[in-house]
């Protein structure tokens, strides 16, 4: 094949990003754990395949479109507050079926925990790392520290102002503890200033962080990240 | 020398810990953005397959599998960094139960590198 596929027109200027050039231990440890799992019987390449498509897919947005709808229509938030594995349906997330094969081991009861003006919500697994995958994707790795696990259960208003989340006496602080069998997730209150706004610009300020309890919504603020742009101390003079 | 401890050690996985190939180390020589590296999904899957296969019963529980994820990156695997020490814990678990033995876990990473190096 000639090289004339090289005179359309569309940028070639970019540079390729770096990518790692070397086989790690820990990418071969990984395949030979699966293969030989595999060769075992403890499950086949294609159970492998379809959890690993899964854990890829999942993340918080249908968790966040799931609150938007509560905030903007009152019939829907009584549903997600009694029945919330129906509500999740409306969102597109089964939990009876979540992979489409079946249900990971992780099954349970899921419940919506709502904040009020006096009360304030956090979830934790204090025994393992328990959480609801399905609909708020893979937790983040602090979830999954003993840190975590052990001093939100005793000293939560702390824990939470190391998250920046200050939060007066006069609301009260419900740690709610997941297991094997059950998830929650919190539908924090809608914030002052998001008056008139659709569900698409609310679902945006719902982050991650707010459906696990260690931060509360804010319009404008529609990624917990935010990363930190330092000037250079010594610029490169050309 | 492994060092005096209560709990069991395998060579085969103390030999990739002292390598160090960690993501954080291949980011840094290869100037690479990626937080996590490219198999942390394919180990996720890996750890759900046979959370479902075992949820309750042997030869390894999904509460085991945890817990001994916990207490290993808390005392033997401390110098790996997540998603390294999961999976090396991961490793050791199984390897603790006979579910796989060291000597094929050794030839098997033998195979792959050798395969992945073609």
């Amino acid at each position: 094949m000639s090289n004339s596929h090289h005179d359309h027109d569309h940028d070639h200027d970019h540079a390729h990003k770096p990518m790692v050039d070397e086989i790690t231990d820990f990418e071969v440890l990984e395949i030979a754990l699966r293969e030989l799992c595999i060769e075992k019987g403890l499950f086949t390449a294609e159970e492998h395949r379809v959890f690993t498509e899964y854990a890829e897919q999942i993340g918080p947005t249908p968790a966040a479109r799931l609150v938007a709808k509560a905030w903007l229509d009152p019939q829907f938030k009584k549903l997600a507050l009694t029945d919330a594995i129906k509500a999740c349906k409306e969102v597109g997330v089964d939990w009876l079926h979540p992979t489409g094969f079946g249900a990971p081991s992780d099954f349970m009861a899921f419940k919506i925990l709502e904040n009020t003006p006096t009360l304030h919500h956090v979830i934790v697994c204090a025994l393992c790392s328990c959480y609801p995958r399905p609909i708020l994707g893979n937790s983040p790795e602090w979830y999954r520290t003993p840190n975590y696990r052990r001093r939100i259960v005793r000293w939560p208003r702390q824990v939470l102002s190391e998250f920046g989340l200050q939060l007066p006496d006069s609301i009260e602080v419900r740690v709610e503890d997941s297991n094997q069998k059950h998830r929650f997730m919190v539908m924090p209150m809608r914030p002052a200033g998001t008056e008139g706004w659709t569900e698409d610009q609310l679902a945006e300020i719902l982050t991650r962080d707010c459906l696990i309890g260690v931060a509360l919504p804010k319009p404008g603020v529609t990624n917990n990240v935010t990363p930190l742009v330092r000037e250079a101390i010594r610029p490169a003079s050309l | 020398m492994t060092k005096k401890t209560s709990v069991e050690t395998f060579e085969v996985l103390n030999n990739i810990v002292e390598r160090d190939q960690t993501w954080p180390v291949m980011t840094e020589r290869h100037g690479v953005e990626n937080p996590l590296p490219p198999w942390k999904t394919s180990l996720d899957g890996l750890c759900d397959a046979l959370d479902q296969t075992c949820n309750s019963k042997p030869p390894l529980t999904f509460k085991e599998r945890r817990d001994e994820e916990d207490e290993l990156s808390a005392s033997l695997y401390t110098s790996l960094p997540y998603p390294e020490n999961q999976l090396v814990a991961l490793a050791h678990s199984l390897l603790k139960r006979g579910v796989i033995d060291e000597t094929e876990l050794r030839e098997r990473l033998a195979l792959i590198r050798q395969r992945l190096e073609s």
